[in-house]
């Protein structure tokens, strides 16, 4: 277990800068998730956290030490790998107990940990397949137990779930959490799946393009998303969005269709973004739309709606018979609605959904 | 239904006549017959026609020669001083040929596998002695260890290996070195290519894994490079094997077996044999020994891997 702090660490390849200012103090017993698309530099800051990547400047310390110049056996880390990483040639058994044998544990020693987490994760009856006979749920509860039988200060997750199956990955993702729970170990946890941030973190940090763009609770980042693409990011299906400006205190789209807007907004700016949850916007009363598309999900129905010229999707479980080229009524309840400006900045305090 | 079928057209066929019957049991035969007349022409007569020297007294200057002798040929072996010193000198040029192959090209294919500017350029150049023909070779490193010719004598003395620069092909109890430097500088880029492509598919995020659970590079190199290189190098140490020990290029065209049979192999003994003493028939018999010896070396070799394997399961 241990804090750690990341001060103004970029990372470069050449002339090619991949992460820049990157700042984040982590707490003792913290789960973190490092989540944004497919190429924002997640994995080489895990990486860089683990001694895997060389830290090009800024400075990344583990409980007070600076670890920039330690080799990754010295940080006292365990990591679960994408791809699991397990040793082909040895058994489930001689894959868990590698680290111990590498620093002379004594054998007794080594047989508890190996039962102890084995029994955590279920793999009792598997301790002598090699990982060529195991599935990729079975591997990956391999590839957790290689990372608990060491007790290390913290964990680091290179989106571990990613190569099961939907049902699977439910599962794994809350014996993670139950895990997490029973062991206390600082994690981090990358991942670009923002519903995996959501039911994972105690904390989520937001990053594109090489930055971070937000860190907080999960709720905070759903309810006060600090910029658009956190906004975008965070939530499925994704926020809706209208362009238009601020005048008088009401919200006018770009077809002249206004909109009033709660206490505490600016009364004018040029140039914002209005935006909204699909599943805020009530149905009944309000603005003229027409249904473009129905996606049944069970649970509900996704509604894609044209209104005010834009595309706006509705999430609703209220089982209405509704056809492509229906008219319908939506409300945009006040309190619901998020503000951007110009530079894609959230802006005026935090309204809060009022369902 | 079907039963009524059944019925009808068995009889049917065994009713039909024999040429018909014999037509089509032939068939198949006459399409494959070009194949099979090639393979057979191709590789069983030389092979059967060798064998069959083995038993007959083949001599090329002996126009009464060419009867059937039996087994004397191999009799005539067990006597034979200088064919067990060759088969003891094809162990020693086999062993150390093969094993200081593969040392330096496993250490070349691992230098090849670290990123450094112009490693395609080294890889390539890897390839050139491979590309020389053995003859070529020979001579060229026949001329090197020559004092009058060549510079290594001259450096050995530098070095303080040798006290005067003198020729080690010209020394029985070293000259075997010469063939083997030459066949170990020959057959190099063989181990380091086929290993630096196995080393190549191995998964870097492995090392990753263990650089992490604390192993150094030489623990990561006993726990996965080895295990990850080991059928590969099983099956090319076979290959080399059985094709270093045929080999008898280098030693004719360098020592010709000498001096004092010092550096006589059996290929090339088959070779002084056959085209020297120009005695075919006791050449194949000494060529079948050897063919039985290799023989019995891949299977021993197979059965172990197959073991191996196994217990691999
Ligand atoms: N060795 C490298 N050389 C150059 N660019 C790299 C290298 N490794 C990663 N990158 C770049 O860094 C960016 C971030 O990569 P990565 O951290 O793997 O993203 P992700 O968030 O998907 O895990 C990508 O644009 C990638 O192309
Ligand atoms: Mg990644």
């Amino acid at each position: 277990m241990a804090t750690m702090e990341i001060r103004s660490a970029r990372k470069t390849y050449g002339t090619l800068c991949v992460l820049e200012d990157i700042n984040l103090s982590i707490g003792d017993g913290e789960f973190i998730v490092l989540v944004g698309p497919s190429g924002c530099g997640k994995s080489t800051l895990l990486r860089m956290i683990a001694g895997l990547e060389e830290i090009s400047a800024g400075e990344i310390r583990i409980e007070d030490r600076v670890v920039n110049d330690l080799p990754p056996k010295a940080r006292d880390i365990a990591m679960v790998f994408q791809s699991y990483a397990l040793y082909p040639h040895m058994n489930v058994a001689d894959n868990m107990s590698y680290s111990l044998r590498l620093r002379k544990a004594d054998k007794p020693t080594i047989a508890d940990k190996v039962r102890d987490a084995s029994a955590k994760l279920g793999l009792g009856a598997l301790l002598e397949r090699k990982p060529k006979a195991l599935s990729g749920g079975q591997r990956q509860r391999v590839a957790m137990g290689r990372a608990i039988v060491r007790q290390p200060k913290a964990f680091l997750f290179d989106e571990p779930l990613s190569n099961l199956d939907a049902r699977l990955r439910e599962q794994m993702r809350a014996e993670i959490r139950k895990l997490h729970r029973a062991l206390g170990a600082t994690s981090i946890y990358v991942t670009h799946d923002q519903v995996e941030a959501m039911t994972l973190a105690d904390r989520i940090v937001a990053m594109h393009g090489g930055h971070i763009q937000q860190v907080g609770t999960p709720l905070e980042l759903y309810d006060r998303p600090a910029n658009l693409f956190v906004a975008g990011f965070i939530g499925s299906p994704g926020m809706n969005f209208v362009e238009g400006a601020v005048e008088l205190g009401t919200f006018v789209m770009r077809d002249g269709t206004r909109l009033p807007l709660p206490e505490g907004m600016p009364e004018t700016l040029g140039g914002a973004t209005l935006g909204i949850r699909p599943e805020h916007v009530t149905l009944g009363e309000g603005l003229a739309a027409e249904v473009e598309l129905v996606e049944p999900t069970g649970h509900g129905i996704i509604l894609h709606l044209r209104l005010a010229g834009a595309v706006f999707r509705v999430l609703t479980t209220d089982r209405r018979w509704l056809t492509p080229g229906d008219q319908v009524q939506v409300g945009l309840p006040a309190g619901a609605l998020h503000l951007f400006d110009e530079s894609e900045q959230r802006v005026a305090p935090a309204p809060h959904p009022q369902q | 239904m079907s039963d009524s079928v059944l019925h009808h057209v068995a009889p049917d066929r065994y009713r039909r006549p024999l040429r018909q019957r014999v037509a089509s049991v032939i068939e198949p035969w006459l399409y494959c017959a070009p194949v099979l007349v090639i393979i057979v022409a191709v590789m069983f007569v030389p092979l059967v026609l060798g064998v069959s020297y083995a038993f007959r007294d083949i001599q090329l200057l002996n126009p009464f020669s060419g009867g059937f002798v039996g087994l004397d040929h191999f009799r005539a072996l067990g006597q034979d001083d200088a064919f067990f010193r060759a088969l003891r000198n094809t162990l020693w040029w086999t062993g150390a040929s093969v094993f200081l192959q593969l040392g330096f090209g496993l250490i070349l294919a691992l230098l090849l596998n670290v990123p450094f500017a112009g490693r395609g350029l080294a890889q390539a150049l890897v390839f050139l002695p491979w590309a020389v023909p053995t003859f070529l070779a020979g001579l060229n490193w026949a001329w090197l260890f020559n004092p009058v010719i060549g510079p290594l004598p001259h450096w050995m003395t530098a070095l303080g290996l040798m006290d005067e620069p003198s020729n080690i092909l010209a020394d029985p109890s070293i000259a075997m070195w010469g063939p083997i430097i030459a066949a170990v500088w020959w057959g190099i880029p063989f181990f380091a290519i086929t290993l630096l492509a196995a080393l190549q598919s191995i998964p870097k995020d492995l090392y990753e894994a263990a650089s992490i659970d604390g192993a150094s590079p030489w623990q990561q190199f006993r726990s996965i490079t080895l295990p990850f290189l080991a059928p590969v190098i099983a099956i090319t140490v076979l290959l080399r094997t059985v094709w270093v020990a045929n080999f008898a290029d280098l030693i004719i065209v360098m020592t010709n077996g000498g001096p004092a049979d010092r550096t006589q192999t059996v290929a090339s003994y088959i070779f002084t044999q056959a085209f020297k003493r120009l005695d075919f028939g006791y050449a194949s018999a000494v060529a079948l020994v050897l063919l039985a010896l290799l023989l019995a070396y891949s299977m021993v070799i197979l059965v172990l891997r197959q073991r191996l394997s196994d217990r691999d399961k």
